[in-house]
């Protein structure tokens, strides 16, 4: 067992993630978001905001203050309490809840909220001194320019996705088959009303305090079809626009606690989910889309568990060659996988991505009954990171 | 012998009953013996101490009493600590717009300011006898003290009243004036003292409202607003809800909006306040008035309750029906709960403590009306309800008892109040504003009287509380902005109301007493038989500068008591929505315009029979031919919208007069009705204030 920490089942809650530059969300602090929108869903779950007493927050793309981190967001959530800032791309939203759960486990903390948040419209521009490049200095588009752009590689994320495809000699019509399979996922999720109890539609204000807008849906997700997906283009191998995820904005929250305080927070104390392992793996340059099969296939080593024992599997997928490799290294039908829907479809906010991930996959496990739920996902560096967890 | 339906709350004052104002002809007490009586006459003249007269307080104070005083020659020593902030200065601006550069530089010149150890007091300050001391320092009780005694030991016979929010007179052994906020304008003091003063009384005099509570912990004003401020503590707590909304959603039930208030007066000093205020009462009254630990946190901080502009809210709450009702339990059980302890402790005349609320604290009707418009049993339901979300606060302060007798005329009269000697009645209007609660009231006014037979009555301001009558509260249109039958409702409603001061009494005589009456006000007077009002008073009908259609038959009435020729004065008002000084509306808008003694005294002839001189003005009761629908020299009205609200009320005009009187009502109800839903209505004030108020 990782950890003694506890999530206190439904505690939780997301903001739905519209496509970048399509809701209020581009127009705001999100960090200021984030702590306002906490507070409204700490609140609809019944928890007051004084029981946390430690906050974790995730994000990757820089926002107005942010140097004062999860201080600054509590504040915005109207409690004054301690905190830092994780930031591992892609995997913050899982490495901020597993480090909310280290918190509590070395005593210094009963309730630790676990916020992340990222705005991937209109992000900010960094001006880098820069004496090795001819300009002296550079100026970075945060997240275009780093999607565009491995330093240590000097290839773009879409350039590695494409790699691993030809490496792993990948089927651009199961791609196909795998992305329409994900949307049909998604639209039945919503259908049913699953995504209703884990998000939370917010109202956003202009600075007069009028309405600027609703964000209550996953906006730029639209249906698609296999045909559709068939016909488009290539932007690299087995690669097209329906079948990478797009940016978006948003903001995803969760609590770790100790056991007591979870059943004390949680409307179903009987529900106990339990923090079981996790790890990471590094793969070489440019494969990233086959780092997070390594990092689980090194997971289920180290436990001793098997694909078969995990009642539920949920992944952060940027392109859909990503679950058809993770299929085929560790033998797993794809279409077991990722069934309210996953970040090929709604989108790739970075920081909270994986906690709704989490979220959504805790979620499901309750519906199931319990079992071990895995999660896992790539991160820039051609990284791949996974944890179990364990309902009860 | 003077018989009423209540207490009049101006004998509360020691000032006797309203019907012997006009008997008398003259107010119960003036100004300039009161002066001679607190300060001394002639060459004996003594000085008006204020200390703390930087402070916000202090400095609001000397503006009000020296521009009050200085007409009678009463030095006002201004007195504080050398290293305090020049709260005077700061003053000067507002009065320069009340009383012009001139007038504002004599009040300054009246004012001395001295500057003292805290210790001892400025061996100059012999010279300008002191004789009254207005004590605004610190709510530090030994410091208070302390200070009396430095004054008594110096002047022995000085005056003493303390404008602490919480300290009783009990413990701090001088007289209370507590005073409202903001200081330099509101009229209201609360005075402890055992019996009524020459210095309540002079206040009283001088135009202000000072009203008698009891010597308890806290005084009324403190425990309704740290009270409510404590309510939406305590949701805060319970919801994570922010703040500014609390504070929205606390305007929309209540009517203050309690943080924005202690940030506007200033953080630092309020939030202590409040906190020393609930400390004081919590040890006496329990957990209802225990502070929360926010508050704890933010009087040593001072900290804002919003947040800095950089921050303006991001995220709206939308409360579902269920969070609605647990917040109006939060918010409503532990003010009715304060509401009982008010009434068990005797703290004041009901109409006083329902006035203070409205006066002085922002609440759209007083704590009192608004649990009697819930009913007794509601108000005991809530604050159980309260009491389940919070157990400890039903241990203490809880008087279920104190609404039992909620058919009593205290409680049903708090707003009107009638008198009479056998021959003549006098109803009097203790709100500025006219609303369903005083059309309901007025109505049991006028049946009180007439079931003791009485057909003589004049209608006037309480010469107390009211000292202006201003028009329709402007709150009770909101449900009519989304609802034509409701608008419809409220006029014709109101428009019998009316109407009975017409049919319902052989005279009928309405008394404008203050500086202004307006709109619905002046629509209600102009039904009596006789409309008399003191010479300087502002007479209007402002209706179109909102825009909103009068609905209390302001569109034909005037019309059908004025002369032909006199048509197109009252179509100016009406269409102009400037006011006219009552000497100007002599002869078509009203009977008689005078000085005050000489309207009281008119109206007391009127109201007895009459001498001939002043001839009955009848009411029209066939439809009018001929009423001009422009009048020459009117202004454009102004955009799209001023040009719709002209035409309505046209319309309206010419459809009201040109009906006969009886279907005249309803028609010009209809039209008041229906412009509220219009789009010209809704993008106006009331439109403005109803989304600002009610759509949070």
């Amino acid at each position: 067992m990782l950890s003694r920490a506890r999530i206190p089942y439904g505690t939780w809650g997301s903001s739905y993630f519209p496509a970048w530059q399509t809701s209020a969300l581009a127009e705001v602090n999100i960090g200021q978001f984030a702590g306002e929108s906490m507070a409204r869903i700490l609140s609809l779950r019944g928890v007051k905001k004084t029981e946390l007493d430690y906050m974790v927050i995730g994000s990757t793309i820089p926002w107005h203050w942010k140097f004062w981190t999860a201080p600054l967001v509590s504040s915005c959530m109207g409690h004054r309490i301690p905190g830092y800032h994780v930031e591992q791309a892609c995997a913050t939203g899982l490495q901020a809840v597993l480090l909310g759960a280290a918190e509590v486990d070395n005593g210094g903390s009963d309730v630790v909220g676990v916020v992340t948040f990222d705005r991937t419209s209109d992000s900010p521009v960094g001006v880098f001194p820069e004496r090795r490049a001819h300009e002296r200095t550079q100026a970075i588009a945060d997240v275009w320019d780093n999607f565009g752009f491995d330093p240590a590689t000097g290839n773009a994320m879409i350039t590695a996705a494409g790699i691993t495809a030809r490496k792993y000699k990948t089927d651009r019509r199961e791609v196909d088959d795998v992305a329409y399979h994900r949307y049909q996922q998604y639209f039945e999720a919503k259908d049913s009303g699953f995504l209703d109890r884990v998000m939370v539609p917010l109202e956003v204000l202009n600075v007069a305090g009028r309405p600027l807008g609703r964000v209550d849906d996953d906006y730029g997700v639209r249906e698609i079809t296999l045909d559709g997906l068939r016909a488009m283009r290539e932007l690299d191998t087995c690669v097209t626009g329906g079948t990478q995820t797009h940016a978006s904005d948003g903001m995803s929250g969760l609590l770790v606690a100790t056991e007591e305080r979870a059943r004390e927070l949680s409307p179903k104390p009987e529900i106990d989910i339990q923090f079981v392992a996790k790890t990471e793996m590094r793969t070489h340059p440019s494969l990233m889309p086959e780092a997070p099969a390594f990092a689980v296939q090194k997971l289920l080593d180290r436990t001793g568990l098997t694909m078969a024992d995990m009642a539920v599997v949920k992944n952060h997928n940027p392109f859909a060659v990503n679950d058809v490799i993770f299929a085929e290294l560790l033998d797993y039908d794809w279409r077991d996988m990722n069934n309210t829907g996953c970040p090929l479809v709604w989108g790739h906010p970075q920081g909270p991505t994986l906690t709704r991930v989490i979220i959504e996959a805790l979620e499901e496990a309750v519906d199931l009954g319990g079992g071990h739920v895995l999660v896992f996902g790539c991160a820039a560096g051609d990284v791949g990171i996974a944890s179990i967890f364990k309902v009860n | 012998m003077t018989q009423t339906m209540r207490q009049p709350t101006l004998d509360t004052l020691g000032l006797g009953a309203v019907l012997d104002i006009f008997k008398a002809g003259r107010l119960p007490a003036n100004p300039a013996g009161l002066v001679d009586e607190v300060f001394g006459s002639g060459e004996k003249r003594g000085s008006l101490v204020i200390s703390g007269a930087s402070g916000i307080v202090g400095a609001g104070k000397t503006m009000q009493l020296g521009s009050r005083l200085h007409p009678y020659g009463v030095p006002v020593v201004a007195l504080d600590l050398p290293g305090a902030p020049d709260g005077l200065g700061a003053q000067y601006p507002g009065l320069v717009q009340a009383f012009g550069k001139e007038g504002a530089d004599a009040v300054m010149a009246s004012i001395i300011r001295m500057s003292y150890d805290g210790k001892s007091l400025p061996d100059e300050l012999k010279e300008l006898r002191p004789s009254f001391l207005l004590e605004a320092i610190p709510e530090i009780l030994d410091i208070k003290k302390a200070h009396y005694k430095v004054f008594r030991d110096s002047f022995p016979d000085i005056a003493i009243r303390s404008v602490t929010s919480g300290f009783p007179s009990s413990e701090l052994g001088v007289g209370i004036a507590h005073p409202a906020f903001p200081h330099e304008i509101n009229k209201m003091w609360e005075v402890v003292e055992p019996e009524p003063s020459a210095v309540t009384q002079l206040l009283w005099a001088l135009g202000l409202i000072p009203v008698p509570v009891s010597d308890h912990w806290s005084f009324v004003l403190d425990v309704l607003f740290c009270g409510v401020t404590l309510a939406g503590l305590r949701y805060h707590e319970a919801s994570n809800m922010p703040f500014w909304k609390i504070d929205k959603l606390v305007r929309k039930l209540v009517g203050p909006n309690p943080f924005r208030a202690h940030d506007v007066i200033g953080a630092q000093g309020a939030n202590f306040l409040t906190w020393s205020c609930l400390h004081h009462l919590s040890g006496t009254y329990g957990d209802v008035f225990k502070p929360a630990e926010e508050l704890v946190v933010r009087k040593e901080t001072g900290q804002t309750w919003y947040p800095p502009n950089h921050f303006r809210p991001l995220v709206d709450w939308k409360l579902s029906d269920g969070e609605d009702e647990v917040f109006r339990t939060w918010i409503l059980g532990p003010l009715f709960q304060m509401a009982s302890l008010l009434v068990h402790e005797g703290r004041g005349h009901f109409a006083n403590l329902n006035a203070i609320g409205e006066l002085c604290a922002q609440f759209r009707k007083g704590i009192l009306a608004m649990a009697r418009e819930s009913g007794a049993d509601s108000v005991i339901e809530t604050v159980g309800a309260y009491h389940s979300l919070h157990p400890t606060a039903a241990e203490n302060g809880w008087h279920p008892e104190a609404f039992q007798d909620m058919d009593s005329h205290e409680w049903q009269q708090l707003y009107v109040n009638a008198e009479h000697d056998g021959e003549v009645g006098v109803i009097t209007l203790s709100r500025e504003s006219y609303c369903g609660e005083v059309d309901a009231e007025l109505n049991r006014a006028m049946d009180w009287l007439k079931g003791v037979g009485i057909d003589r009555v004049i209608l006037t301001g309480d010469f107390h509380l009211s000292t202006q009558m201003i028009g329709a509260d402007i709150s009770e249109f909101f449900p009519a902005v989304e609802e034509e039958e409701e608008g419809f409702r409220i006029s014709s409603g109101w428009s019998r109301t009316a109407r009975r001061l017409d049919e319902d009494f052989q005279i009928s005589v309405g008394v404008v007493n203050g500086k202004r009456c307006l709109g619905g006000m002046l629509e209600l007077l102009m039904h009596c038989h006789y409309l008399v009002a003191v010479d300087g008073a502002q007479l209007g009908m402002p209706e179109i500068t909102l825009p909103v259609i009068p609905g209390m038959e302001g569109c034909h009435w005037p019309f059908r008591k004025a002369d032909r020729e006199d048509w197109g004065k009252v179509l100016t008002l009406l269409l102009g929505g400037r006011p006219v000084k009552a000497s100007e509306a002599t002869g078509w808008l009203i009977d008689y315009a005078g000085t005050l003694e000489e309207t009281l005294g008119m109206a007391w002839i009127l109201a007895t029979g009459g001498d001939g001189s002043l001839p009955r003005r009848s009411v029209e009761g066939a439809g009018l031919e001929g009423v001009p629908t422009d009048v020459p020299g009117l202004p454009e009205a102004d955009g799209v919208m001023g040009r719709a609200a002209r035409t309505a009320m046209v319309d309206c005009i010419q459809g009201a007069c040109g009906a006969g009187l009886s279907e005249a009502l309803e028609l010009q109800a209809r039209h008041s009705g229906a412009f509220m839903t219009s789009t010209a209505c809704k993008k106006g004030e009331i439109g403005a204030q109803y989304t600002r108020t009610m759509a949070v």
